[in-house]
Order: C-alpha cells, then sequence, then structure tokens
C-alpha cells in the first residue's frame, strides 16, 4: 500500500497533465472511452488532489504553479473544456475544481491588483477556451460544471468582453482582447447571443443555469454592459421581449423581467432605460404582463411598467397609450394585486402611479424631444 | 418543459416537506418509485436562484449515504424536484413509537458520518443535520435528506458566516457567527444522537430564542446515566466538543470505538416494523391524500372588470368610442395594420438612445436642461434601492386557500414536530389540490380577509408562541389540534373566524372581572409575532422561500423586540438584543439588500 501511495504522489504535476491529455483525445473513440474514462477519473481526481490539498494537508503552491504551467503548455484547459460532457460523474466535479482553481491561482508575490495570470492569458492568447465552456451549455452533462467555470471566470471584465463581442463560429479562432470594438454592432449570432437559445429551448436544469450565467454578464461589470447595450440595443431588446420575456416557461418568464427591470434601474444604464421606456411597443408589453394570470409574473411585470408612468418626460407613443388606457388604469390599478396590504412600497408606488396617471393631459404633448418622437419632424430643427 | 410530467404517475401524498408537498410517484419509464417534491413558484417570492441552488447542491450529490437526486422540471409554475424514494420514513417519525436503543443509534451515527464525510470532502455542509433530516429505505439503509439549507463552499479551506440551521442542533460558532466549516455538522450530528436516544434534543422544551444564548454560554450537553455505555457517552462528548478545532472531523469519528462496533444497517428494520405496528396499534386508517391534477391553479380576480388595454392606437384619445371596441384586446392584427401613429412608436426602439443632452440643444421648445437621473421621481429612484427586499413581502390572498400561499397548518407543523399530526380529526380537507368548492363562496368580503389577517397575525402565532413554550406532550398535542382547528376554519371561513374572534373579544371585554384580569390591551408590536415564528421556525432561507412569510427584521426599533419575544427573559435583555442584532445581520446577509 505505501508503495502505491508514494508513487502516486511523486508524480509530477506535468506527467498527470500529459498522461490527462492523450486519455481525452482516447475518449473520442467509443471503443476506448471505457478505460480511458476510468483511467481520466483518475488523473483528474490527482490534479484535485494537487489544487486543493486535503483538510489536513495544504497545498503545495509550488506544485500547483507546476501544475497550471503544464496544463497552459499542453493546453489542458481547451481539451477539457471541450470533452467535459464525455467525463464521468465524479471526473466532471473534478475538472470544474481544478479549473476554477488554475483560473484563481496567483503565484508567489504576484500583484493583487492584476488580473490572475491564467485569466491574462486566456483573454490574450486562447480565448477559444472561454467561447468552448460557454458551448458547454449544449449538452445537459457539461452544462453546470461549464457554468460554474464560466461564473468564476466571469468574475474578470476581460472575460466577459470576450463573451459579449466573440462572433466567431465553431473551430474559428475567437476574438482576442486586443481586437474587442465596442462600438461595433453585433451581429447578433456570437456566443452571448446563442443564450437566448439555450435559456429558452434546454431543459429547466440547464435554462436555469444559463440564465444564471445570462444575468452575471449582464450585472457584474456596469460599464462594459452599458456601452454594449447602447450599441446593440434594438437586437439585444429585441430578442430580450421576444424570447425571454414571451417564454413560455415560467420561471424564464419571471425571472427575465425581474432582470429586465433590474437592468432599467440600474444608474449606469440611464440612457439605455430612458431609451427602453420611450418605446409604446415595450409598454404594451409591460401592460399585457400586469394582465397575466400569474401573480408574480403580474408583481415583476408592475416593477417595469412604474418606470415608463413615472418618467417625466414620457414619449408621445407612451403618452398617448397610457391617456387611451386611463380610465381603465385607473380601476384596474387600485385593486391590482390589493392583498399586498403589508408591502408599503408597493402600496406607495401604486398610489403613486395613480396620480401620474390622473394627471396626464386629455392629448398626448409633444415634450420637445426631438431626439426620438418623430425624427422625421423635427430633423431640420436638430440639424 | 412541460411533458417531463407526464413520465411519472403521481400517487398518494408523503407529507408536507420541509417545504412544498412531497408526492410518492412511479417513473413510468421503468417503473421505479420515486419522491417527487412539487415546490410552488408562484407562491415564493424568493429568488427562485436560491432553490436553483439547492438543487445544484444536490445534483452533484453522488453517494449511498445522501438521498439521490434524479431529475427537476417545471409543470407550469410548480417545480418538480424527483429524489429517490425512502420508503422507512424520517427518524423523526420512527421515534414517535419512542426512543432508539444506543446499538440503533450506532448505526444510523456511522451511516451519518459517512455522508457527511462524502459532504465535507466535496466541498459541502449540510447545516441542518437532525432526526427529521434523515431519512431511511424499507431495507434499513440511512440517507441524508433536505438540502434546504447546505452551501456549497469555493475553497475547501473556506468559511462561513450565515447564521442557518435549527436552534437545538446549531453548533456554538454558528450563532457566534464566528466563522465556521464543516465542523459545525459534526456538532449537530451529536445533538441528534441525544435526540435519537432522549426522543428530543437538549433544551427542548426552552424557548428557541433562550436556546441560542444558552448553546453558546453553557458547557457542552452531555449523555448522563449509568444505562448508557461508556463508549457512547464518549461519542456525544467528542462530537460536543465547544471548539470547533478540537472537535474531530467525520473521518476521525468514524474510527471511534462506538462507531467501530456497530451493527448493520439492516437491524434499523425493526425501527420501521416498530412504527407500522405502532400506527397500526393506533387503529388509525391512514388518512392518505391523493394527488389531483390541478385544473384551475389560478382564478383571475372576478372582481377586476375584464376591459383589455386599448392599444389600437388609431385615434386620437379623445374620441367616440363605440361600445364593442371598448373591449377590445390587443390582437397580432393591429401591429400589422400600417398605422402611422404605430409605426412612429416602432420607430423609437430602433433608434440608438440619444444622450440626454440633445434636449437641452433642441430649439423647437424649451426642454429641462439638466436630465440626470436624480431628475427621477423620488419614489420610483427609492424602489430601486428598495427593490431588492422584494423577497420580504406578504404573499399574495387569493390562493389563500389551496397552499399556494402562507400555509400556517406547515408552519405550525414544523413547530410541533413532535406532535403527531394525524391525530387531528378536522385535518381532513386540506390539499392543495383539492377543488375549491369546500370554500365559502365569498371569501374575499371584508371580513374574511379580517379574519384572514387576525388568523395570520394573531391567532396562529398566538398558538405558536403558547406551544413553543409548552413543554408537556398532552399539552402541545392539544395545542396543536386546536391550532389546526383554527387553520382548517381560516381555509374554509374565514369570516366566521373574523367574527368568532370578534366576539370573543366583545365577550371578553364585556365581563368586568374577565376585563380586569386581562392584562391591559396594548397593541402588540407588529414585529413580534413575526420574530417567535422565525425563530421556531429552522429553515431561515427556506422558510421565506417555502412560505413567503418572512420574519421581517425591524432595524428601527430591534432593542424592543427581543425581550419582548420570550417571556422570562428579561433579564437577559441586552443579550438577547445582541443576539437579535447579530440573527437579523444574518439574514440580511443572506438576503441583502432588507
Amino acid at each position: 500500500m505505501a508503495f502505491f501511495f508514494n508513487r502516486g504522489r511523486s508524480r509530477q504535476p506535468a506527467d498527470i497533465v500529459r498522461s490527462t491529455k492523450e486519455l481525452l483525445l482516447r475518449i473520442h473513440d467509443s471503443q476506448n472511452a471505457p478505460k480511458a474514462e476510468e483511467e481520466l477519473a483518475k488523473q483528474l481526481s490527482q490534479m484535485k488532489l494537487i489544487v486543493q490539498g486535503t483538510p489536513e494537508v495544504p497545498p503545495s503552491v509550488d506544485q500547483v504553479h507546476a501544475l497550471v504551467q503544464a496544463t497552459l503548455q499542453e493546453d489542458l484547459l481547451f481539451d477539457l473544456s471541450q470533452s467535459i460532457h464525455l467525463l464521468p460523474f465524479e471526473a466532471r466535479k473534478d475538472t470544474q475544481t481544478v479549473f476554477s482553481h488554475i483560473l484563481r491561482f496567483r503565484p508567489h508575490a504576484y500583484a493583487a491588483e492584476k488580473d490572475p495570470p491564467v485569466i491574462s492569458y486566456l483573454v490574450h492568447h486562447r480565448p477559444e477556451i472561454i467561447v468552448e465552456l460557454c458551448r458547454g451549455y449544449m449538452q445537459s452533462q457539461s452544462a453546470m460544471p461549464c457554468g460554474v467555470i464560466l461564473r468564476e471566470a466571469l468574475k474578470f471584465d476581460v472575460i466577459t468582453a470576450i463573451v459579449l463581442y466573440d462572433q466567431s463560429s465553431e473551430g474559428e479562432s475567437a476574438i482576442r482582447l486586443s481586437e474587442v470594438k465596442p462600438n461595433h454592432p453585433q451581429r447578433g449570432d456570437g456566443v452571448f447571443w446563442r443564450f437566448f437559445d439555450w435559456i429558452d429551448k434546454s431543459n429547466f436544469e440547464v435554462s436555469a443555469d444559463a440564465f444564471t450565467t445570462f444575468r452575471e454578464i449582464l450585472t457584474r461589470h456596469k460599464s462594459l454592459v452599458t456601452s454594449y447595450l447602447a450599441t446593440n440595443f434594438e437586437l439585444f431588446f429585441g430578442r430580450f421581449n421576444n424570447i425571454l420575456v414571451h417564454s413560455d416557461s415560467y420561471v424564464t418568464k419571471r425571472q427575465s423581467i425581474k432582470l429586465l427591470g433590474e437592468i432599467l434601474l440600474d444608474r449606469a444604464n440611464y440612457n439605455v432605460m430612458m431609451a427602453y421606456v420611450e418605446s409604446g411597443d415595450n409598454l404594451k408589453l409591460c401592460m399585457k404582463l400586469l394582465r397575466d394570470d400569474r401573480k408574480m409574473v403580474q408583481y415583476e411585470g408592475f416593477h417595469v411598467f412604474k418606470v415608463f408612468v413615472a418618467n417625466p418626460t414620457k414619449s408621445v407613443a407612451v403618452q398617448r397609450i397610457l391617456i387611451n388606457n386611463r380610465d381603465r388604469l385607473l380601476r384596474f390599478l387600485p385593486k391590482f394585486l390589493e392583498d399586498r396590504t403589508d408591502d408599503d412600497q408597493f402600496t406607495d408606488e401604486k398610489s403613486f402611479l395613480v396620480r401620474q396617471i390622473e394627471l396626464l393631459p386629455k392629448e398626448p404633448v409633444d415634450r420637445a424631444r426631438p431626439t426620438r418622437d418623430s425624427p422625421s419632424a423635427h430633423t431640420a430643427a436638430v440639424a | 418543459m412541460d411533458d417531463m410530467a407526464s413520465h411519472y404517475q403521481v400517487m398518494e401524498e408523503l407529507g408536507s416537506g420541509s417545504f412544498g408537498v412531497v408526492y410518492k410517484a412511479i417513473d413510468k419509464t421503468d417503473g421505479e418509485i420515486v419522491a417527487i417534491k412539487h415546490i410552488d413558484l408562484e407562491s415564493s417570492e424568493d429568488d427562485i436562484q436560491e432553490i436553483q441552488q439547492e438543487i445544484s447542491v444536490l445534483a452533484t450529490c453522488a453517494s449511498p449515504y445522501v438521498t439521490q437526486y434524479k431529475a427537476s422540471f417545471l409543470k407550469g409554475h410548480k417545480l418538480w424536484i424527483v429524489m429517490e424514494y425512502l420508503g422507512g420514513g424520517s427518524c423523526l417519525d420512527l421515534l414517535k413509537p419512542g426512543c432508539f436503543n444506543e446499538a440503533h443509534v450506532a448505526i444510523v451515527c456511522r451511516e451519518l458520518l459517512l455522508g457527511l464525510d462524502y459532504l465535507h470532502s466535496e466541498g459541502k455542509i449540510h447545516r441542518d443535520v437532525k432526526a427529521a433530516n434523515v431519512l431511511l429505505s424499507q431495507s434499513g439503509k440511512v440517507k441524508l435528506a433536505d438540502f434546504g439549507v447546505a452551501a456549497q463552499l469555493v475553497n475547501i479551506k473556506s468559511q462561513r458566516n450565515t447564521f442557518v440551521g435549527t436552534p437545538f442542533w446549531m453548533a456554538p460558532e454558528v450563532i457566534q457567527q464566528a466563522g465556521y466549516d464543516f465542523k459545525a455538522d459534526i456538532w449537530s450530528l451529536g445533538i441528534t444522537a441525544i435526540e435519537m436516544i432522549n426522543g428530543e434534543p437538549p433544551h427542548a422544551s426552552t424557548h428557541p430564542m433562550k436556546v441560542l444564548f444558552l448553546i453558546p454560554k453553557n458547557p457542552a450537553p452531555r449523555l448522563e446515566g449509568n444505562e448508557y455505555s461508556n463508549t457512547f457517552k464518549d461519542f456525544i462528548a467528542q462530537c460536543l466538543t465547544k471548539d470547533p478545532d478540537l472537535r474531530p472531523s467525520a473521518k476521525e469519528l468514524l474510527r471511534h470505538k462506538f462507531i467501530r462496533n456497530a451493527g448493520k444497517p439492516e437491524s434499523l428494520q425493526e425501527l420501521i416494523h416498530r412504527k407500522q405496528d405502532w400506527d397500526g396499534g393506533r387503529g388509525e386508517a391512514k388518512d392518505v391524500k391523493y394527488y389531483a391534477e390541478s385544473l384551475n391553479t389560478m382564478t383571475r380576480p372576478d372582481d377586476l372588470d375584464d376591459d383589455d388595454w386599448v392599444f389600437d392606437t388609431v385615434k386620437a384619445p379623445p374620441m367616440w368610442k363605440p361600445k364593442g371596441t371598448d373591449w377590445m384586446t390587443f390582437d397580432e392584427e393591429d401591429e400589422n395594420m400600417p398605422d402611422p401613429a404605430q409605426m412612429l412608436e416602432d420607430m423609437h426602439i430602433s433608434q440608438p438612445p440619444a444622450p440626454p443632452k440633445h434636449q437641452a440643444n433642441s430649439t423647437v421648445r424649451r426642454a429641462p436642461t439638466d436630465r440626470t437621473p436624480t431628475d427621477r421621481s423620488p419614489s420610483v429612484r427609492r424602489a430601486n434601492t428598495k427593490r431588492r427586499s422584494s423577497g420580504i413581502k406578504q404573499p399574495l390572498g387569493l390562493d389563500l386557500s389551496y397552499g399556494n400561499s402562507p400555509s400556517t397548518v406547515r408552519q405550525f407543523r414544523r413547530v410541533s414536530d413532535k406532535v403527531p399530526n394525524d391525530l387531528s380529526p378536522t385535518k381532513q380537507g386540506f390539499d392543495e389540490n383539492q377543488s375549491p368548492k369546500t370554500v365559502s363562496t365569498d371569501t374575499s368580503s371584508k371580513e374574511a380577509q379580517i379574519g384572514r389577517r387576525a388568523y395570520t397575525k394573531a391567532v396562529g402565532l398566538s398558538c405558536q408562541e403558547v406551544l413553543s413554550t409548552t413543554g408537556d406532550g398532552d399539552k402541545r398535542e392539544a395545542i396543536s389540534r386546536l391550532a389546526e382547528a383554527w387553520s382548517d376554519l381560516e381555509m374554509v371561513d374565514p369570516e366566521g373566524l373574523y367574527h368568532i374572534v370578534r366576539i370573543m373579544n366583545e365577550k371578553l371585554q364585556a365581563d368586568s372581572r374577565l376585563s380586569t384580569l386581562l392584562p391591559s390591551t396594548q397593541p402588540d408590536s407588529p414585529s413580534r409575532p413575526r420574530l417567535v415564528l422565525a425563530q421556531n421556525n429552522p429553515h431561515l432561507k427556506s422558510h421565506r422561500r417555502r412560505q413567503s412569510y418572512v420574519p421581517e427584521p425591524q432595524p428601527q426599533s430591534p432593542p424592543s423586540v427581543p425581550a419582548q419575544a420570550a417571556p422570562g427573559m428579561e433579564h437577559t435583555k441586552q443579550l438577547s438584543d445582541v443576539l437579535y442584532q447579530r440573527w437579523s445581520e444574518g439574514l440580511r446577509n443572506r438576503w441583502g439588500g432588507i
């Protein structure tokens, strides 16, 4: 026993990485797969031991360092991210642990304010790994482990930038950080845009995890996202409204309305919000949510609807819809979710909205907002 | 994916779990019996993400000592979680006929340690180990269940600060919030061992709030008496080491003599048979409730006028409206109409958002010059910041009757764990899928609403409060039956409930002697009942999610709360204040933005 144990311990990280790499090639070949799987599981659990240590023995920084270097040298992270779905159950979890530790790894005396070296390496030299991790949502076996690794990586804005701006197809090389052009509108087929489908079309477990990641992308690094949304406003909210808010899945629908509210009410996204609440179509969408037959959908919808009404400079289109429905709204709102008696904030907001609607003019008033309300009529004035 | 549900033939109710209702079911694809938890997401204000968190903890567990997760999917607004079926019941159920003997406890402890060892090596903390969360298979296999508050640590050495668990079973370091790790589960295991041998955890008759203060202060509980072996006593003493650093790990405890000498899990079948005999001896025709698909999960508030929004923007607003189109719904055809106004609207969204400063440049009409976010209406901006706390809101009332709402029955059952619920003859008939016809037609009357409120705010909580300070078994049972009767009344006839409470109040006041004997009717602090509820309710987080009835820490006046909430604790007011504050901070940390 002792003999085996020692031999296992003394194996160098580089050896483990190399044999893992070989085994990963064999696992794609169905004939060798069962045996390779078993071997792979062993290698990965050894790697986990290196990065994690045990409750009794802490990990050795030198060993981890050697492991990180070897994985980069052998490009193992790419192979792993491509094959997670083929690995057995425990090996998938070990991969997730090893991956996350490697991403976070900082050598001795590494400046704390700098991104960890592997993160920088990924965005400059191997962004394909990040894209490949996202594609983990294509299989249910890899969705959750890839999701965990991704969210670990998305803590760094540079990674978020890659996910947002990459437009490579499968097999092509992905966008480098230096190639990112924030002002270029997206085509809408990049990896970020595939999240809409993954959320909408996958089973509950995958969809929910994909949504969590999607939300992380959109809420964590504000300035990055604000300029992205501004540049791709129509594309983004078009899909958001049509695919997510209209989703047949209760969870997707409710979560995305909530996320919509969060995005709009985030101070950093002020301009995005103002653009959103000018659109009559968006208002219609929200008003329909108020009439959904599920109360929590109504409730989440309310928190978007209120922004339209509270906006002091409503567009003509929005005013017209509100004025057309003034009587209905004034009958509807006082009874809307009236059981929320303990919810003072909600009650306050509701009566605020009622007041605002009462105060609406008889006819829409163009508040001299030539930029959006009627571009044709005001072009001359602006110019 | 709605069709996933059709893969299962759902049968009888197994019980109301810590959240949602659990049914027995057959997987039609392979005939396997499974347990399916139904969680009504519509009654949960909580972030659905937290439920996902629980699922992901479950889904990454594969151990013979942990209940096996199989799948989860949505059916409408209910989340179904499919788990392995364990027919032996929970250890708490098995304790009903009487305490376990030492041999049985040893077996359960060993199996639990194997489960904990697995979880801990996976970087997971269970955080709510207790007899109620230990399930047995028909053959005696022991499995850890209920991951409602489990935590996944990112790092093997990282620590947690969140204040969760069930007071009686909580380790001192969890209460003190000095940071804790896997060792917290070991303490809870020690308490669970005492629970199994004694029938209840230490301090069981004490107010939970007081327990929070006793556990860190008092010496650790010990098993006393000659009837127990020394190895057993030592095992418990090891588990209940107050200093977590000195407390052994699961792996170490597996080498303890008490554990090494434990017998085979099969002999736990004795406990299962004992329970079956006990149930049989009580001559109870088991009140089996079958799953019935709810057809009308939601009804539209009927007092709302049905006039849908008018989006036909064809005409200018103050126009003649034909009676017929008054009810017109917005349909797709409208959108296809090449209406100029419509087209204008459509264009807005396709334009890139314009920087606000353009308004000032506009030469057409005077426009507000400075449109910074501060310009916006204060109430909306407040909403912005306060909105995160949307979780602490009252549930929606309409569905109160069908379990879509804070089922006070369940809340109550959590408290009266030791009381056999099925005793109550009035209990039958509560099923969330039952058709609504048993309910009085006019449940939305003002009286009914007050009645419901009286129940949630006063009656139900009073019962809970009295129960939590009552130790005697018979008394507890009687109180619990009374509480269930109230709860039934609230469901069937809230209006009647209101009248009873009103008349009772009047009669009490009318009688000169009674009215002087009664303490003057000082209005109850609104936060008081909530607080009591919260302490009794172990799953602080999961509870909130499950019942959406939330202990609402009231930051503006916390000092007055705890001392009131725990009668007989006036002398410890300061301490309990501190504890209360810490606890509410714990809640705040968890939920953010409260």
